[in-house]
């Protein structure tokens, strides 16, 4: 009996946690090329909502954004974001998991 | 179609004329503007300490010694144009002179002449790993310091005074083309100063270039995220002014034409740039005995908020 009890929490553990998985997209991101100018959007896209974390890669010019399960992140949305911080959205892609979209040229 | 847009963009910034005395705060050369963009809605920050030495080689022997703080804000209104706010504050401005008294010193301080200027970016050119932009900036400085100080000897000479009590106007263009291992900035810069009281400081032309070339990291292979850069500078100023009216004349030793040569270091990272470069004369013509610079030392940081 107490297994079975254990059994269903861990099985509703896993699935609240699964729920609440966060979305990672790549956007690529052309004109940038300094890392003064990186913080400008880094702060842009951390200013939309459901942005948990945004994390520049200068070199490759990509921005890997993460959000929360289950808020819109559309390409629209992400051309806005790098336009008002001044450069230029290049290419947009949703990646799975941690690793991944680094083709996004 | 890109790369020879690179490639025009490259030849015009290289035989472009350039330059404004009035810095922005923004990444890049450390003694002119960029045209590099301030983000929608941000702001950033900028201090730079002047140390500025000049000298005439007249029988009078006039040595001018300025040490000043100069504090910037600009704020993106949009992504393409952004406001600059320019206070210049002196912390000590002194004239030694030779007088039929012997040497005397005269000096003054206090908040000299603030600016206000918009740059708008009228070109832009992005690809992967750099930028090309073009952008015009006009300004106005107003009368807002002392035009009108007195020591001992009674009121100090005009161009000696912090302010020069007159509105002034300025606009130029500058072009940027950035990559991630160098980037250049070049500026034209057209000053008209008002007259007030009967003086008028000569108007001014300048032509400023910069190369930033980055010397660490070496290589960008390997390193992932946002590495601070350190740049090496050279930038070059080209400066005319016309001689300074003085109650309905000239004054013939006053004005003239000097080249400026300033080699450089800069630091930058995400949040902050850390910059020094000290401007070295290089070749002048200078009206009569008019005071030319002898150098000038700037080291100042940048800060996104």
């Amino acid at each position: 009996m107490f297994k079975k009890w254990f059994l269903m929490l861990a099985a509703l553990v896993f699935s609240v946690a699964a729920l609440a998985a966060d979305k990672h997209y790549v956007l690529g991101v052309d004109g940038l090329a300094c890392p003064f100018c990186a913080y400008g959007i880094e702060k842009r896209l951390n200013k939309v909502d459901g942005v948990t974390g945004v994390e520049v890669d200068v070199g490759k010019s990509t921005v890997r954004v993460t959000l929360q399960e289950g808020k819109p992140f559309s390409e629209e949305r992400a051309r806005q974001a790098v336009e008002e911080a001044g450069f230029t959205l290049r290419s947009y892609s949703e990646v799975e998991g941690e690793t991944g979209g680094s083709d996004v040229q | 179609m890109c790369n020879n847009n690179h490639t025009v963009g490259l030849f015009l910034l290289v035989g472009a004329l350039a330059l404004t005395g009035v810095p922005a705060a923004q990444a890049a050369p450390n003694t002119f503007n960029t045209a590099l963009p301030v983000p929608q809605g941000e702001t950033i920050w900028r201090e730079q300490l002047v140390l500025r030495e000049r000298s005439d080689g007249g029988p009078m022997d006039r040595e001018v010694s300025v040490q000043a703080l100069g504090s910037v804000l600009g704020y993106g209104i949009t992504s393409k144009l952004a406001v600059f706010g320019v206070v210049p504050y002196f912390f000590n401005k002194a004239l030694d002179v030779t007088t039929p008294m012997g040497r005397i010193e005269r000096d003054t301080g206090g908040i000299g002449d603030v600016s206000l200027f918009g740059r708008y970016t009228v070109y832009q050119d992005d690809f992967t790993g750099g930028t090309f932009r073009v952008a015009p900036i006009f300004g106005l400085t107003a009368p807002t310091g002392d035009s009108d100080d007195r020591d001992r000897f009674g009121e100090l000479p005009r161009p000696l005074q912090v302010g020069d009590g007159a509105w002034d106007g300025f606009g130029g263009v500058v072009a940027t083309y950035q990559t991630l291992q160098y980037q250049m900035d070049a500026q034209l810069l057209y000053r008209e100063n008002g007259r007030h009281d009967g003086f008028a400081h000569g108007d001014e032309t300048r032509l400023d270039a910069s190369l930033q070339y980055r010397i660490w990291p070496f290589s960008l292979k390997g390193i992932s995220g946002t590495p601070g850069f350190t740049y090496a500078l050279l930038e070059s100023s080209l400066v005319h002014r016309e001689r300074n009216e003085i109650d309905g004349g000239t004054d013939a030793n006053s004005g003239g034409t000097q080249w400026l040569l300033a080699p450089g270091v800069q630091y930058i990272t995400r949040r902050w740039v850390v910059e020094g470069t000290v401007q070295l004369p290089v070749a002048e013509d200078p009206n009569g005995d008019a005071i030319q610079d002898d150098y000038i030392v700037r080291v100042g940081f940048r800060r996104n908020f």
